[in-house]
């Protein structure tokens, strides 16, 4: 009897609630939010589309936020994958971004100047530099864990305690690479241009460019195939899913844990290389980076891959469109909004699970 | 010699001390229920002998190898599983890749077979193979997680409230299941609140108050004890 009454209880209670109740869950969908990132978009679009801008340069625009937002996929879905392993947020990550361009163009300065290949601004030994930046950032990345976070790891520490740790090594990370080349801005090649090319509808773009929205999403896809068809890859889904269930189900986290820093070190390496590309190397180039990658992994639900790509790729977008009307160095500024308004829609990301 | 045999084992959380001289053991082919009040440290237990805790006392020994200080995924090897209570699936992975999973350490070339025994044996994961683990009901995720823990064709199998928040009618398959598991030769060490019912299908039992050993013996004279069943088995 009592049952019964406590569930008649429940049902007025749900009638009395009425349209706010059943309104409340509508607006924090996944749909709402992706609805209102198509309607921002759309507007931005609107006011971008004032007589002065042209809709060729929109376009343009456009394929620079594809771009953009390929190199910051390959950050945020580093960032993402040692969140859901070892969950903490990662502040070093745009430290271990900067490493990778500093590296790349070390190696370059150390092997003989080459011809550029085709219609790009670089040699084949900016490939190799790509190549050689990967694996060993990786194993910064992987040694940073075993000195630091594996300790922590091992004493059970909170949350605070990790962030605050890798907020420490981001600065410190910086330092070194201020240590060993110094504050100036630095290019792989010193004055080589790489003029536009015309492509149809009148879309302006350089060669270099196209390499790193093709090479970007090669290298999403091989992450997507790697976490979805291996053992390796699903060990590590496993793992970031519930890691006491995964060591359970006899899988050595330690070596999920390994696997994911590199893997996490190796894409943040060829994030920075390719941004070193379009841009000049700084110091600091990694940690400006950080905002975006933080909001686009947000945006797509933190933890989640396929999330951080979407998300990235917004970010991406939206920042440099919204370059056509307003000045670009509010670009971190625009990732921030988006942010905080995913943060206030759904906190979970358009790609979370239901919180 | 036992297949399982935990002796005098102390151990707990931190500094809270949650099992104090523990001693049980399990034989092949063996289902032992081990019953108890609430706190009595029963999950702890299966906690020490998995290796998710480590005995600050006392051994833990497997088919004569001592797993005291083993990691969870050592002892896997030693083809013994376990079924937590809780979050025991990967909810946001799909039916067979939480099987998958579950035969990490076997070769490919196995999987095929474990996938097979375990679908037959649990036909309504089969159907649900593609479905994403945390949007099934909580029976079916408990036969998810049980077939996931005998992909490894495991010698022993810890159980950890196999029948937690399920309806009676629930409960009878998967207690039958355990029964039909344990024909196979698969020895079960399981941990039930739902002492009789438990108690009915196991061969032994043994019964845990604060942490420490208080009566064990054959499953049918605890079920016949005037003392154990006014104070455990709540009758």
């Amino acid at each position: 009897m009592k049952n019964t009454e406590v569930a008649d209880d429940d049902d007025v209670t749900d009638d009395r609630a009425g349209a706010g109740s059943r309104i409340g869950p509508i607006l924090r969908s996944r749909t709402a939010l992706a609805v209102l990132f198509i309607a921002l978009g759309f507007g931005l679009w609107l006011l971008a589309g004032a007589p002065e801008v042209p809709a060729k340069q929109l376009l343009s625009l456009t394929v620079w936020g594809v771009m953009l937002g390929g190199v910051l996929a390959l950050g945020s879905i580093g960032l993402t994958l040692v969140y859901g392993v070892l969950q903490f947020p990662n502040f070093s990550h745009g430290a271990l971004i900067t490493l990778g361009a500093y590296i790349a163009y070390a190696v370059i300065g150390l092997l003989p100047p080459g011809s550029e290949l085709g219609p790009f601004s670089f040699g084949w030994e900016f490939l190799l530099a790509l190549f050689i930046a990967m694996p060993l950032v990786g194993v910064v990345a992987l040694a940073v864990d075993r000195l630091i976070y594996r300790r922590l790891r091992n004493q059970r520490a909170g949350l605070v305690l990790f962030a605050m740790a890798s907020l420490g090594m981001a600065f410190f990370l910086r330092s070194c690479v201020y240590m060993i080349w110094g504050p100036d801005f630095h290019f792989y090649y010193q004055g080589r241009s790489n003029p536009a090319m015309e492509l149809p509808l009148g879309v302006r773009v350089q060669a270099d460019q196209l390499f790193i929205v093709a090479l970007a999403m090669a290298l999403v896809v091989a992450v997507y195939l790697l976490l979805t068809k291996t053992r390796m890859g699903k060990a590590m889904r496993a793992t970031a899913d519930n890691p006491e269930l995964a060591q359970v189900r006899g899988i050595n986290t330690e070596h999920v844990i390994a696997l994911t820093w590199i893997l996490s070190g190796a894409l943040a390496a060829a994030a920075g290389v390719m941004y070193g590309l379009t841009s000049q190397l700084r110091p600091e180039m990694g940690f400006w980076l950080l905002l975006p990658i933080f909001a686009g992994t947000i945006m797509g639900g933190i933890g989640n891959p396929f999330g951080a790509l979407v998300g990235a790729m917004i970010i991406g977008i939206v920042t440099q469109v919204t370059a056509a009307f307003i000045s670009p160095a509010y670009g971190p500024a625009v990732a921030f909004i988006l942010m905080v308004v995913t943060l206030v829609i759904r906190p979970q990301g358009l790609f979370g699970g239901s919180a | 010699m036992a297949l399982l045999e935990v002796d005098g084992v102390t151990s707990g959380y931190g500094d809270m001390e949650v099992l104090r001289n523990v001693s049980i053991t399990v034989d092949d082919g063996e289902i032992v229920s081990i019953i108890g009040p609430n706190g009595a440290g029963k999950s702890t237990l299966m906690k020490a002998v998995f290796g998710l805790l480590h005995p600050w006392q006392g051994t833990i020994t497997l088919a004569g190898t001592d797993i005291s200080q083993y990691s969870p995924f050592q002892i896997v090897r030693e083809r013994t599983c376990y079924v937590p209570q809780v979050s025991n699936v990967f909810t946001s992975m799909s039916v067979e890749d939480n099987l998958e999973i579950g035969a990490y350490t076997l070769e490919k070339s196995a999987i095929g077979d474990a996938l097979e025994r375990v679908y037959a044996l649990f036909p309504v994961l089969k159907e649900r193979r593609r479905q994403k683990a945390g949007t099934m009901s909580g029976g079916q995720r408990q036969m998810v997680a049980m077939g996931s823990a005998l992909m490894l064709n495991p010698v022993l199998i810890l159980l950890d409230e196999p029948s937690a928040g399920l309806s009676p009618k629930l409960v009878d398959t998967i207690f039958e299941r355990i029964v039909t598991i344990n024909e196979t030769g698969v020895a079960v060490l399981m941990v039930e609140q739902n002492a009789q019912a438990s108690l009915r299908m196991a061969h032994r039992g043994y019964v845990l108050a604060s942490g420490e050993n208080r009566v064990d013996g054959p499953a049918q004279s605890l079920l016949d004890d005037p003392e154990v069943g006014r104070l455990y088995l709540g009758g």
